[in-house]
């Protein structure tokens, strides 16, 4: 007790000497005339706590005092040791800090010589604890707010020593070490420890923001959470490596404050906004580890071999250490990221989220949930992301594609499909998430789904239901991104349900894997690698049997050509063919062969038999029937063998000429063209043709339907209309009648007349032998010859002009005439065809039928509700034609109920976001059409109606713009409004130009 | 190694208003005529081809069903047929056509079948029995109405060579009668009926042959082993066909079916030892005759793509057939082993009939779409 007693006494006794000392020089310090002085009472203090050598610096100071310097009498080291150690952890150097902080800093320091500012005064923090320097410098840069010289010189060298300090002197990571021994030495609880260190870290984080503008540019944050990281990371992997020696047990306390520490920085890094940069150098570290490890071992119980190893320890445990859930959120999702930037495999980053997140995982809620919730539902990965977020949350088991064995976590994978699939098959979420949250869910439920066993969907819940409910809300999509996730997962399913027998809704999708991201990023080339191995795997598995096949049909062919060989020797080689087992070998070609080599044979003895052979040689027999079809003259023939729905083969060859017959505008077109478009609408043409032949069929008919509307726009319009709010056709067909109608607006606004070239005579003659500018010679007879007249005017005269002497005809009366002769002004020849609008005149007969029926119910229509697409079709239409009638009046006349249209609220805030796009789409062809001078004029004379409309289409798009989830809904609203401000301007600049002219 | 393209026609003669619907080569001379179903008789130079002369022969609203010219009626003779119901016997002068025809036999009979002459080259072998048999026709002059003694009597009505012989000499045409499922044997010079095929002499209609419904082929042929017995081959639309001899022509000599549908066209070959047949169904029926036997059978079957043939001619040399099928081509096929040897597409309607020149030299073709069409299609090597 007494020794006890007698220590602290001693300390105390110590902490009274520092505290005189440190009086005694900040006195000096303050009644010092010169920088010298305070270079003396700096050293003097400088001394007693840090090994140094006077002479390093002392050629800078004067004469005078540089005996004084060394007059200070240096301490033994254990003295400075005890010194540094009260000097530090009491309050003289806070005490002593802000005098070298604000007071010399301000007053002295311009004046020191440099190697008594780095040996003197510099010293006091690079040499300190770092933790205390930076608990007392950072504070100081605070005061930055007024800008007088003072607090500018105090901050400046400031910064110049954090800069020092914990860049150039690897400070932070001495603060992590200082922290690292604290544990179990000092009297500080456990409690306050924490206070400190996530103090300390985050006054080191909070740097790069209170740095000012002209700080050294490394204190910038993403430099200095960059050097600050490595820093950490070098440093602490490399004592982790140094305690391998020591007791495991101990290794846990020692690295505690540490890691604390590193954790606490990571986390404010991260808070900051850095994560990026963090992960930036934690990636590359960690993945070269991994890299590593892997290359050297075998994946058996390589948790085990990780745990164990130098080195990871500290990966193992540093999650932990971030306690802030939001941090270790966004540094999780930094490592996704960052991780399919570098490509890594499967494998890979797997074992990296296992060693990063695996104990946090087990253990905290918020981890668990932030991996299988956010990740997996909410945020948007890569998809190669999606695949490791898989395997480490839900399935728990190494990406292997070698084991047979399910290892899985079966009981996670149905919850997660259970619900993935109750948000993948709602209608809404459909029709109102972005496309990549879209695309990512349908590839989580898919790649979900390509590793669930048949017993596993049993488990869970009306995933059945849910999946089909899923697949047919998105195959009546238009959008064919949506229709393509369907039937993966209709395919991925149905391998579930039979393994032997996938359904296929595609046709072009009759791959083995699956492209989960449906083409919309670039995949990344180790999941890419690892991909084709597995289909690789795949198809030698399955080929195994077919080859076992090939072997049987070769025997058997064998024994065929054995027979042959019985027959004739001739043919000896062919089977010697045969028998080579590598050789892949059709019977039927065999077949063929020996059947056409027995007729050759026949026909030669007969030949010889006849001697006819060479005169007999066969010619060319191949034969096709396409001159037997050219049948169809008449219009009337057409439309009847259209009507005969049961003579598939005289309907198509209708079709075939329909459209050159329609081109072609006979006479009796307009009486007959009514008749027509029915009955070309009411075609099927899928019953028609063979298997195969839809497509050309199916375009035909739409051709034909186009020059009929275009050839005899008025009458086919005029049932076309009637048609398309029928009830008796379906909505395949009204969506063919708005695509021909569009067709049909676009042909005929770009319609071109041509105008018969007037072809000039012949002014040029090659037989005559004069030059080709002199004029004819024939005339009366008598006539006398051409002379060229000279020019009156100008000497660059571009025509030659000339005159002849004319005798007198009989019974003229005879008065003087010269007939002059010039060549033919060809100004007007070059006219010869211009393009003509021709739509605007029938513009309302396409637009007002059709925009009068949109919102009717009736049986079988239904655009407001069920029939989706034919709504959008109509608005694209709609917006075709009157882009079509562009700068023409009846385009101002068309827009304004056009608008009103687009305006009614269940068009313009439609569920389907195909629709919107439409409205969107017309909105900006509206803008396109109208006269800028109409719109000038609508807002003068206050025409209303325009006006308001325009102004609806702004502040539509706008809200568009702002909050549309789908993103070309947002391209198009930009794109309108810009067309919008556009429109606005040139309707100003005729207005000005207007008035202009009416104030002349 | 890729096949030849089948070759173009040497000549395409063009003049007709309405569809040809027959064609025929002079026997000697550098002459074709036609027929054409407004009843115009066109006569060609095959050389030049150019229209020699043109006559309207036979009504436009029935027009003419067939032309035919063969050594037996004479050097400058031509018969045509048309559809009011007429047969006329023409002579062919420098200028063209005589100005009227030298007998017009009035039959009765709106049918499509065309007439048929004795196949060619068939009269020429027969020549020699034929005079031989001339000599007990003499002995028979007046049984002449015996009907029986037909077959041996038309012998006398072959020439004796070159056209030396002015006599009125009885010819003999083939037909379908009054009746149209009737074979009816005409007498061209006297223009009178000799007698019909199924000859009903008790007047009961044979329903056998009623049954097989209206002739619509007819092939007068004379083989050898009938000692100068006319026989005749006749399709009907059932798609049978009948072999008469007219020694017998109560009974056929032999009933078969080859065909699912209508026969109608019909060739036997110049040794009377063969013939093709084509009909409106998917078939070309190659088959062959034993006079002795009187059996004929299915020699080769040829499947068509399209059905319906409307002409088939065998060539003179016996080499090649061709056939003018309703599909617009014209197929050429290897007589004896009858496979195909070209298709010849140059027709834009349907082909109504083929014909070759009797040095098998040429070959015409007509068609729906007003055109005759000449070819040189596998000529004979060595010729005279």
């Amino acid at each position: 007790m007494k020794s006890e007693e007698s220590a602290e006494k001693k300390s105390r006794e110590l902490e009274r000497r520092v505290l005189e000392k440190v009086e005694h020089t900040i006195t000096s310090i303050n009644v010092s005339k010169h920088v010298d002085e305070v270079i003396t009472a700096l050293y003097s203090l400088a001394a007693c706590l840090f090994p140094l050598n006077p002479h390093s610096f002392s050629g800078s100071v004067n004469e005078k005092y540089r005996d004084e310097l060394h007059a200070v009498e240096l301490p033994s080291e254990n003295e400075r040791t005890e010194w540094w150690k009260v000097f530090y952890k009491g309050s003289s150097f806070r005490a002593f800090a802000r005098v070298l902080l604000y007071d010399i800093a301000s007053s002295w320091l311009a004046c020191f010589p440099i190697s008594a500012r780095k040996h003197v005064y510099d010293l006091f923090f690079v040499n300190g604890s770092t933790a205390e320097v930076v608990q007392v410098v950072v504070p100081c840069l605070q005061h930055s707010r007024n800008d007088s010289p003072e607090t500018d010189s105090v901050c400046t060298s400031a910064e110049r020593l954090l800069v020092l300090c914990l860049l150039e002197n690897d400070g932070v990571l001495k603060i992590a070490k200082e922290f690292t021994g604290c544990c179990h030495s000092e009297d500080l609880s456990h409690e306050q420890l924490k206070q400190i260190i996530s103090r300390v870290a985050q006054l080191v984080t909070a740097i790069p923001d209170k740095a000012r503008r002209g700080a050294p540019i490394s204190l910038s944050p993403h430099l200095f959470f960059k050097r600050i990281t490595t820093q950490l990371l070098n440093g602490i992997e490399e004592c982790d490596m140094n305690l391998i020696d020591e007791a495991a047990i101990s290794n846990d306390i020692n690295m505690y404050g540490a890691i604390l520490f590193v954790g606490e920085v990571f986390a404010r890094i991260c808070r900051r906004g850095s994560a990026d940069v963090l992960l930036s150098e934690v990636i590359p570290q960690i993945l070269g580890h991994v890299r590593s490890l892997l290359s050297s071992t075998t994946n058996l119980k390589l948790n085990e071999t990780i745990q164990s190893r130098p080195g990871f320890r500290f990966w193992l445990k540093i999650m932990e250490a971030i306690k802030d859930p939001y941090s270790v959120e966004r540094i999780a999702e930094q490592v996704l990221h960052q991780l399919a930037a570098q490509n890594a495999s499967d494998v890979e980053g797997y074992w990296i989220l296992w060693i990063l997140f695996h104990r946090t995982y087990k253990h905290q809620i918020s981890i668990r949930s932030t991996f299988v919730e956010k990740f997996l539902i909410w945020k948007v990965f890569p998809i190669c992301c999606l695949r490791w977020i898989l395997h480490f949350a839900v399935l728990e088991c190494v990406p292997d594609n070698t084991s047979q064995v399910k290892s899985y976590n079966a009981s996670g994978l149905t919850d997660a499909v259970q619900r993935l699939v109750s948000i993948w098959s709602k209608r809404e979420f459909v029709q109102s998430a972005p496309t990549e949250q879209q695309t990512y869910i349908t590839a989580a439920l898919g790649l979900c789904l390509e590793k669930m066993a048949k017993e596993d969907l049993d488990a869970t819940k009306g995933a059945l239901h849910l999946i089909l409910q899923g697949v047919s809300c998105r195959l009546e999509s238009p959008i064919y991104l949506v229709r393509k996730m369907a039937s993966s997962i209709a395919y991925v399913f149905s391998k579930i349900i039979d393994p032997q027998n996938p359904l296929y809704l595609d046709d072009s999708c009759q791959v083995e894997t699956i492209d989960w991201e449906f083409g919309t990023a670039n995949p990344s080339k180790g999941s890419l690698a690892t991909k084709m191995h597995c289909t690789d795997e795949k198809a030698n598995k399955s080929e195994s049997p077919s080859t076992m096949l090939c072997g049987k049909e070769i025997s058997e062919t064998d024994v065929d050509g054995n027979d042959n060989m019985m027959k004739s020797r001739k043919k000896k080689p062919s089977i010697l063919k045969l028998i080579d087992p590598d050789e892949v070998i059709d019977p039927a070609t065999l077949n063929n062969e020996s059947v056409s080599e027995e007729d050759d044979s026949d026909h030669e003895s007969e030949d010889s038999e006849t001697s006819s052979g060479p005169s007999l040689q066969p010619y060319d027999l191949t034969d096709d029937d396409s001159d037997l079809k050219r049948k169809f003259s008449q219009l009337v023939d057409v439309v009847g063998a259209l009507r005969k729905s049961d003579d598939a083969e005289g309907v198509e060859r209708a079709l075939d000429v329909a459209e050159t017959l329609v081109r072609a505008s006979p006479d009796e077109l307009k009486y007959i063209a009514g008749d027509m478009v029915r009955t070309l609408v009411q075609v099927r043409c899928s019953d028609i043709t063979v298997e195969g032949g839809e497509e050309s069929a199916e375009e035909k008919r739409q051709k034909a339907l186009v020059a009929l509307i275009v050839t005899s726009p008025l009458e086919s319009l005029d049932s076309l209309n009637k048609l398309l709010y029928s009830p008796n056709v379906d909505i395949s067909q009204r969506i063919m009648i708005l695509d021909v109608m569009t067709d049909a607006a676009q042909e005929l606004a770009n319609a071109r007349i041509q105008k018969p070239r007037n072809q000039p005579k012949a002014l040029i003659t090659s037989t005559s032998d004069q030059p080709w500018f002199m004029p004819r010679s024939t005339g009366p007879p008598g006539a006398g010859s051409w002379k060229e007249i000279s020019s009156t005017g100008t000497p660059l005269n571009w025509s030659y002009s000339y005159e002849r002497e004319l005798p007198s005809r009989p019974g003229q009366i005879k008065k003087g005439k010269t007939r002059r002769w010039n060549q033919k002004s060809t100004m007007h020849e070059n006219q010869t065809e211009w393009s003509q609008n021709r739509f605007p005149q029938y513009a309302a007969a396409f637009m007002l039928p059709a925009m009068q029926g949109f919102d009717k119910k009736r049986h079988g229509v239904d655009l407001l509700g069920r029939d989706v697409i034919v709504l959008g079709k109509l608005i694209y239409m709609l917006g075709i034609c009157i882009k079509c009638a562009a700068m023409h009046p009846e385009a101002s006349v068309l827009a304004s109920p056009l608008l009103d249209m687009l305006r009614s609220r269940e068009i313009s805030h439609h569920m389907e976001p195909y629709v919107r796009r439409s409205v969107l789409f017309a909105a900006s062809c509206v803008l396109l059409a109208i006269h800028p001078s109409y719109v000038a004029s609508a807002v003068v004379e206050g025409n209303t109606e325009i006006s308001k409309g325009l102004e609806w289409v702004r502040t539509w798009a706008l809200q568009v713009a702002e909050s549309d989830t789908d993103r070309e809904c947002y391209t198009l609203a930009m794109a309108c409004l810009q067309l919008h401000a556009e429109k606005a301007l040139q309707a100003a600049w005729s207005r000005v130009n207007q008035v202009r002219s009416e104030s002349c | 190694m890729s096949k030849r393209p089948p070759p173009d026609p040497v000549a395409v003669l063009r003049g007709h208003r309405a569809s040809v619907t027959d064609v025929c080569f002079h026997p000697s001379k550098n002459l074709l005529f036609t027929g054409s179903a407004d009843g115009e008789l066109r006569i060609w130079d095959s050389v030049q081809h150019r229209t020699i002369s043109s006559s309207w022969v036979h009504s436009a609203a029935h027009g003419i069903i067939s032309v035919a010219a063969s050594p037996l009626l004479g050097e400058n003779k031509i018969i045509s047929q048309g559809r009011d119901g007429t047969i006329k016997y023409w002579d062919v002068g420098e200028g063209g056509l005589s100005r009227n025809p030298l007998t017009s036999i009035k039959t009765n009979s709106y049918h499509f079948c065309k007439l048929s002459l004795l196949s060619k080259q068939s009269a020429k072998i027969k020549q020699s029995e034929v005079l031989k048999n001339n000599q007990d026709v003499e002995d028979r002059k007046d049984s002449k109405d015996s009907q029986s003694f037909l077959g041996s009597q038309l012998e006398s009505s072959t020439q004796v060579e070159g056209g030396d012989d002015q006599i009125e000499v009885p010819k003999y045409i083939a037909v379908a009668g009054e009746d149209t499922s009737v074979v009816e044997i005409w007498d061209l010079n006297a223009a009178e009926r000799l007698i019909q095929l199924p000859h009903c002499s008790v007047g009961s209609s044979n329903q056998s042959t009623k049954a097989r419904g209206m002739c619509l082929a007819v092939q007068a042929f004379l083989p050898s082993e009938s000692q100068g017995h006319l026989n005749v081959l006749s399709g009907y639309e059932d798609g049978s066909m009948v072999w008469w001899d007219l020694r017998n022509p109560a009974l056929p000599l032999t009933s078969v079916k080859f065909h699912s549908e209508p026969v109608l066209s019909l060739c036997v070959d110049n040794s009377c030892r063969g013939g093709v047949s084509g009909a409106a169904d998917d078939r070309i029926i190659i088959f062959t005759l034993n006079p002795s036997t009187g059996s004929c059978l299915v020699k080769k079957e040829i499947i068509l793509e399209r059905p319906g043939i409307a002409g088939v001619s065998i060539r003179p040399d016996s080499k090649i057939i061709a056939t003018a099928g309703w599909d617009h081509r014209v197929r050429i096929y290897d007589y004896r082993k009858g496979n195909a040897l070209a298709v010849l597409k140059y027709h834009r309607a349907l082909c109504t009939a083929v014909s070759f020149s009797d040095d098998s030299k040429l070959m015409a073709s007509s068609s729906e779409d007003t055109t005759v069409a000449l070819w040189e299609i596998y000529p004979p090597q060595n010729t005279n």
